[in-house]
């Protein structure tokens, strides 16, 4: 088969470009840095999640910290700020159980959009990536398998993924990094700080192991690689400990056993003879992946944490047994893909795993296992609140659901003492929220973070990723177009003519299948779309989706019931 | 309170296969009796008019008219044909993620147990021609591949449920034109990979065997050595030596991949340099050519019946390889290595009677007790002898006959397959399928974000053998 | 040849052809070849089998009976049959007789080794739109594939071209002759079209990492789209070059129209005159296909039909044949019943659609017809259909069943006697006729074979 990867390259690369975009947007909330950090948040409804929910009560921020909490009329000191907030609802800040947030994404290293990237360019790249990481780590691992690697020492506070988690009511993130295999160890951080030792709350928490292979002509090029690889890596861990130890008592007349950094970052989750065992959290969503994670904890006697986690519900009481808490993603899969009969049905499998993901909390909590959200690398946080919403839906009590997103998370990741609920002496981390906080309609409107204020603008944007429509892409598309569609080796000629209001699309199309006006349209960041109902016989909906390829040129597909056929079209200037 | 802790925690990790155990015994407590059968036994002939008594999962009685308990399940097999659980000794289903580990020539550090994929469709419809056991095996891109398992099919259970736990380890070699990646595509700025010609393969395993000797003897010294100094450090455990290790104290069976009859010599000898035996070759294309010489090492050989011709090197393929083998005294099975054949292993079988009159019970042998006896389960399955694992199939005809079908499949007594259950199923499932294209998370999108549907695919990989790109290179 | 020839149409190229094969057979029997050649070509004669069970296939199998092969042509069946003067004599007791088995898809004789061995490939041309190019003319009369199937019972194939859109025209040859022309049954029966659709291959791709990339759905459509376009344009083109070649044979006064070999070669196939195999599997594609042919009055015969019981009605209502060739395929989803490509042939059998089983080998395994036609028995049809389907139905598809496909007086005498039901793997061929000669059962693997079969260690070992 012929390869050609220019597309694919070149998609990536856009991607990481709007991503990197992201960076230069600098809308900040935040109060000036000498303003006084002293807080009362009065007539809020309060869920402490630690005691009972608190219908109208106030509670009092000074340095950071929760000094208290009450309902009622608590007095409130002189000297503090005070946010009435009446009508609103207080949470403890909402913690994101796992992501890269304000760890700068990969840049792509050339320009991208030429086409002109093959094979030999990617893994050159690609080599000089692993040979810069092991530059840095002075390891004689490849870039993957570098367990020393912390997000402790890769987070930039400017990065703007913080602002945009803390817009969508973080304030409290489990920062892993980017890595593959070994990912690193993870820190958690609050959204707040200028220097990342100020955002840093433990660091690091856990070591965080997937299994996804390395691909690029280097061992592990397979899954099973990486498990071998990774046993490998925790045997000769193990060897060397034992060997160091034996040193330490007698280094008189034996060689010294080597320094390996990799191998060492691994010696706190080792269970022999370390006190205070450190978690691994292993990547792992569906049945067998579990499987094979718990088998491998087990073999090296490891205190696991699961991440992911979405069939893990079908381990309730083995999880529950073993006490292996479960970072259950709330990225749960949903169909993104428009439809065509041209198409294949999707596979069972893929519909059942659909609909159960959502089944997946309550079954964790009715088992008693230990369990919290995080977003797994979902494209908008807005998804976060609706599926924890769903995971509701589905049968878990609300409580529990908040629970994941706050005091569970901070027991999971051994700070409960320090935040996670509403309580007097605890970190100043407050989501407060208009609204039910698991609808859509919802909406965060501050975040306390380390006892800071951030007053959270109407319209923040809360995608992780890619960004919206576009003013020049609306103008692009505006206009008469004359469209040539393929119908079975034939081809009919239309003419449509388009207005844009905002993301909205409208007109009229003609052609000798019929005319009509269009309908449903929209112009989004990736294209466009409307439904023309023609009559061919019968009734049928043809929807046009497609994009601008150029100036004045346009390209797409039509779906109706028959197939799906692809059209051109051309700008009449 | 430690004392307390310790029960719990072997409570623990006892109490998940313990349940699974629990789950099977119940299912097989209760008797099933196969009642009037025409039994092909594969160890003692034909037996016609004959009932088999199933209890707890193994075969207890095979005899006419036996009576079970009162709460026994009969099937009437009436005009049926019941054979043992087809073994299939060579195959790659199942396996999550790449079946070659191709970064270096030798991988005996990987293991295809650490990554079974008990979904995988393939699997049932194995189940459906009849197959019980599969030996799943690492590819071939690599002189000493990986590890592999052999693996029952109790297909909608664990993964963990699947592994024969008794069943001796065995890894994957390779011999001739793969893991020379003669025919892999080379990508620009990638180095070529030693070995390039057979006398580099050969080498590569002699060099691995000298290693795994010497890290042997590393480690006696050190056991040797620490029975007086209690503080010596242990050696590095090496994962990619130990099996070689295992091979070399006869504790690991080895199964190799090959075609041309000189590979196979060249393999023979050099076991015979390091002392240990050859227990397969695989596919074994030119082995017909040196049966003698196979059947003098003790080697047996597991092969396609007729396969032949998609590369130079299967040229010399035959038909008539089974009978020329099964006449020099040498075990023959007929595997399937690829996803479509592995359905019906049985007409591959049948066509040994064609190709040089093997008889029927050998020809059947071929592809049950011959397989279980070189993957070392002989002694639990492949045949159908009082004691031995329930492991039975039940077809509407001779299984050699073209117009037979499995009508069930059981392993251990409990059934997987079920031809009646199956059709019934399809209505249910139709339904199913609609019921979830309702659910939110399944409708299509309408948004003009919307992705675009998979590009459908009309033809699915059948073949895995190294006439396409996963148990060898890439190729066209 | 030159595209003036084509355009006069198919039956005079054909019955030149017949009447070369015929020349050139009897030359050779004539001659005195080598012993080996003239082994591989066969032995003409009389042969009488007597006493045998004749499965007929047309009619009812005569129990006890006997079949006369006299001049290339079955000169009599059934239960009393007298042996003429010199008749080669044939004890077919506890035997079974039948008609030689037909595949109606291979590449049979113009790719040798798929792999590591480009010059034995001669199965695909560059470029996508190869309408001349002719299989007849790529067969290696010498392959090793050719006994080998044959001595399993199949005595005719259709062989044709592959890859591209138009992919070229296929032949029905026998498997006999030292050359082209002496195996030709019909050298250029249809043109096959592998029918654009938007559906992807095996997917695959570099070192497993990045493996599956497929184009995505939309670039797939337009190809789709782009190539249909492409091939209707060509169709249409080749319509108007017949109507212009014709008009200016009429009349030399016109233009001189130019010369195209590609245009020419279509002409015959856009008129209807001659066949259209057209390649689909899934129910959208074999849709579009008869559409298609519709559109450009093709003479459709579907080729692949994974999915043909799901477009069984359409295929029914617009009477287009099918040959079946994925009844060992897999399942293309997942969630396919895992017997869909077994009951494929059943199914279309009860909605009434003509079909046949055909092997889709290249060569190697087409042997294993006879086995693929078993099982469809095994999952729907009778043990008589599934025995139809690769002889009788195949010969009407190929427009050959006034020759071949049963055992009927004036037939070709394609004859296969065996000790069992030719379509169980278990049976030998016992006596094997093509065109009345009798056939060696010897190939490379018996060769092979009887080389090895009793060697032992060297004394020295």
């Amino acid at each position: 088969m012929k390869i050609n990867l220019s597309r694919f390259f070149a998609v990536f690369a856009s991607a990481v470009l709007l991503l990197s975009s992201l960076f230069y947007q600098q809308v900040s909330a935040q109060s000036s840095a000498n303003a006084p950090r002293a807080f009362a948040i009065t007539n809020a409804r309060i869920v402490t999640t630690s005691g009972a929910d608190i219908e109208r009560g106030t509670i009092i921020v000074r340095d950071g910290l929760i000094v208290a909490v009450g309902a009622g009329n608590l007095q409130v000191p002189v000297d503090v700020r005070v946010i009435d907030a009446n009508g609103l609802t207080v949470y403890p800040g909402i913690i994101d159980a796992s992501a890269s947030t304000g760890i700068p994404a990969p840049r792509p290293t050339q320009q991208a959009g030429g086409g002109g990237q093959n094979i030999a360019q990617f893994l050159q790249q690609q080599q000089q990536a692993q040979q810069q990481a092991q530059a840095q780590s002075n390891s004689t691992y490849p870039a993957g398998l570098l367990p020393e690697i912390a997000a402790a020492d890769l987070i930039r506070t400017s990065d703007s993924s913080i602002e945009t988690a803390r817009n969508s009511g973080f304030t409290t993130v489990l920062v892993v990094p980017r890595e593959r295999i070994f990912q690193g160890q993870s820190a958690l951080i609050n959204l707040s700080g200028e220097t990342a030792g100020e955002a840093i709350v433990r660091a690091p928490v856990a070591l965080h192991l997937t299994f996804v292979p390395l691909q690029v002509g280097q061992f592990p090029t397979s899954l099973m690689g990486s498990f071998a690889a990774v046993r490998q890596m925790f045997l000769d861990a193990q060897q060397l400990q034992e060997a160091q130890r034996n040193y330490e008592k007698n280094p008189r007349g034996t060689r010294r056993p080597d320094s390996n950094k990799s191998l060492e970052a691994l010696f706190p989750y080792l269970s022999r003879q370390t006190p205070g065992q450190a978690p691994i959290v292993f990547q792992a969503n569906t049945e067998r992946e579990i499987g094979r994670v718990l088998n491998f904890a087990r073999e090296f006697n490891l205190k696991a944490i699961i991440a992911g986690g979405a069939e893990s519900g079908r381990f309730a009481e083995q999880l529950k047994a073993q006490d292996i808490p479960v970072l259950l993603s709330l990225n749960f899969p949903r169909r993104t893909s428009s439809t065509s009969p041209e198409a294949d049905p999707e596979s069972m499998s893929v519909l059942r795993a659909r609909a159960e993901a959502p089944k997946t909390a309550a079954r964790l909590a009715a088992a008693g296992v230990r369990f919290a959200f995080q977003s797994g690398g979902m494209a908008n946080y807005t998804d976060f609140w609706a599926n924890a919403g769903r995971a509701v839906q589905a049968g878990l009590a609300r409580p529990a659901a908040i629970r994941a997103m706050t005091l569970g998370s901070a027991e999971i990741f051994g700070v409960a003492d320090r935040m996670g609920s509403i309580e007097p002496g605890k970190i100043a981390n407050l989501t407060v929220v208009r609204g039910d906080i698991f609808d859509r309609a919802r909406t965060v409107t501050h975040v306390f973070v380390d006892g800071r204020m951030y007053e959270i603008p109407a319209a923040a944007p809360t995608t992780t990723g890619g960004g919206g429509a576009n003013a020049a892409a609306a103008q692009a598309i505006a206009g008469k177009w004359n469209l040539t569609i393929q119908l079975g080796g034939q081809t009919v000629q239309a003419t449509v003519t388009l207005t844009t209001q905002r993301n909205q699309l409208a007109g009229q199309f003609e052609s000798t299948l019929g005319a009509a006006p269009i309908s449903q349209g929209e112009i989004s960041a990736e294209g466009f779309r409307f439904v023309v109902k023609l009559n061919v016989g019968e009734q049928v909906d043809a929807v046009f989706a497609g994009r601008i390829t150029g100036e004045n040129q346009m390209t797409g597909t039509v779906t109706a019931p028959q197939g799906t056929t692809s059209f051109t079209g051309t700008k009449t200037p | 309170m430690k004392k307390i802790l310790s029960l719990f925690l072997i409570v623990l990790f006892v109490s998940a296969p313990l349940s699974a155990q629990q789950r099977n015994t119940a299912a097989n407590a209760n008797e099933i009796l196969i009642r009037n059968a025409t039994v092909l036994t594969a160890a003692r002939g034909r037996l016609e008019g004959t009932d088999i008594l199933i209890r707890a999962g193994k075969i207890a009685q095979i005899g006419k008219n036996l009576r079970a308990g009162a709460n026994a399940q009969t099937i009437d097999a009436t005009g049926k044909f019941v054979t043992p659980g087809i073994v299939d000794a060579h195959s790659h289903a199942a396996v999550d993620g790449s079946v070659n580990e191709t970064s270096y020539s030798v991988t005996s550090m990987t293991r295809v147990h650490d990554v079974i994929n008990p979904n995988d469709i393939n699997l049932y419809r194995a189940l459906a021609g009849g197959v019980t056991v599969l030996n799943v095996l690492h590819g071939s891109a690599n002189s000493i591949g990986g590890q592999n398992a052999t693996i029952k099919i109790k297909w909608k259970r664990p993964a963990q449920d699947f592994l024969i736990p008794d069943a001796p380890p065995g890894i994957k070699f390779a011999l001739g034109e793969n893991p020379k990646r003669s025919h892999s595509n080379l990508q620009p700025g990638q180095t070529r990979r030693y070995p390039a010609t057979r006398m580099g393969v050969e080498e590569t395993i002699r060099d691995a065997f000298i290693r795994a000797r010497d890290y042997k003897a590393e480690w006696d010294e050190f056991r040797e050595k620490s029975k007086r100094d209690k503080n010596l450090t242990a050696p590095r455990r090496d994962i990619e030596l130990e099996p070689l290790v295992e091979i070399l104290e006869g504790r690991r069976l080895v199964h190799s991949h090959g075609y041309r009859s000189d590979e196979f010599l060249m393999l023979l000898n050099l076991a015979d340099e390091f002392g240990f035996k050859v227990k397969t070759l695989q596919h074994g294309l030119e082995a017909y050519k040196i049966a003698p010489e196979i059947a003098r090492h003790g080697a047996a050989a597991s092969i396609f019946v007729d396969n032949w011709g998609y590369k130079i090197e299967a040229f010399d393929a035959i038909p008539y390889n089974a009978a020329i083998l099964y006449r020099n005294g040498v075990s023959v099975s007929i595997n399937s290595d690829s996803n479509e054949r592995h359905r019906r292993l049985n007409l591959e079988a049948a066509k040994t009677m064609k190709y040089g009159d093997v008889p029927e019970e050998e020809a059947l042998k071929m592809i049950t007790l011959n397989p279980a006896t070189q993957l070392g389960i002989g002694n639990r399955t492949g045949s159908i002898e009082v004691g031995k694992d329930a492991d039975i199939v039940i077809w509407t005809a001779h299984p050699f006959s073209p117009y037979a079908r499995v009508e069930r499949t059981m392993i251990e007594g409990e059934t997987f397959f079920d031809r009646e259950q199956d059709v019934q199923n399809r209505a249910a499932l139709a339904a199913e399928r609609q019921t979830l294209e309702r659910d939110e998370a399944n409708r299509p999108s309408t948004s003009p974000r919307a992705t675009q549907p998979a590009v459908p695919r009309e033809r699915v990989k059948a073949d895995l053998d190294d006439a396409d790109d996963i148990d060898g290179g890439n190729h066209k | 040849m030159s595209s003036k020839f084509k355009v006069q149409g198919s039956k005079l190229i054909f019955a030149l052809l017949l009447l070369t094969a015929h020349c050139s057979l009897l030359t050779v029997s004539a001659q005195l070849s080598p012993p080996s050649q003239q082994n591989q070509n066969g032995q003409a004669g009389t042969f009488l089998i007597r006493n045998a069970r004749i499965v007929t296939v047309s009619g009812a199998p005569v129990e006890t009976g006997s079949l006369l092969i006299q001049n290339g042509r079955i000169a009599a069946v059934g239960a009393n049959v007298n042996a003429p003067a010199g008749a080669e004599t044939i004890d077919g007791s506890g035997l079974m007789v039948f008609p030689g088995m037909i595949d109606a898809a291979t590449n049979m004789g113009l790719m040798e080794i798929p792999l590591g061995a480009p010059g034995t490939d001669d199965d695909a041309e560059v470029g996508d739109m190869n309408p001349n190019a002719r299989a007849i003319v790529g067969v290696n009369p010498h392959l090793t594939h050719i006994p080998v199937t044959r001595v399993n019972g199949t005595t005719t194939v259709l062989t044709m071209p592959q890859g591209g859109i138009v992919s070229g025209q296929a032949a029905i040859i026998n498997l006999v002759g030292s050359t082209q022309g002496e195996m030709a049954v019909n050298p250029a029966f249809a043109l096959v079209i592998d029918f654009p659709r938007v559906a992807g291959g095996f997917g695959g791709g570099f070192g497993g990492g990045f493996g599956g990339q497929t184009p995505n759905f939309e670039e797939a459509i337009r190809t789709r789209d782009q190539r249909l376009t492409d091939l209707r344009r060509m169709l249409k083109d080749a319509e108007a070059y017949g109507k212009a070649h014709d008009a200016y044979a009429q009349n030399k006064t016109l233009p001189r129209p130019k010369t195209d070999l590609r245009l020419a070669a279509l002409v015959p196939f856009v008129r209807g005159e001659k066949p259209v195999i057209m390649i689909a599997n899934r129910e959208i594609d074999i849709r579009n296909a008869v559409r298609f042919a519709d559109d450009n009055k093709l003479k459709m015969i579907l080729m692949g039909g994974n999915d043909a019981w799901r477009a069984a009605d359409l295929l029914k209502q617009r009477n287009v044949p099918v040959i079946i060739t994925g009844i060992w395929s897999l399942p293309a989803r997942e969630d396919d019943a895992y017997d869909v490509l077994f009951e494929n042939a059943s199914k279309l059998q009860r909605a009434g659609v003509r079909f046949a089983v055909a092997s889709g080998d290249e060569g190697a395994n087409a042997r294993d017809l006879p086995y693929q036609a078993g099982m469809t028995a095994a999952f729907g049809l009778t043990p008589d259909e599934a025995l139809k389907s690769v002889t009788l139905y195949p010969a009407q598809i190929l427009g050959i069943a006034d020759r071949m496909g049963s055992l009927e007086v004036g037939k070709v005498a394609n004859v296969v006697v065996a000790d069992g039901d030719i379509l169980d793997p278990r049976t030998h061929i016992r006596h094997l006729f093509i065109n009345g000669r009798k056939m060696p059962l010897n190939t490379k693997h018996t060769e092979l074979f009887d080389q090895f079969k009793d060697r032992k260690l060297p004394a020295s070992q």
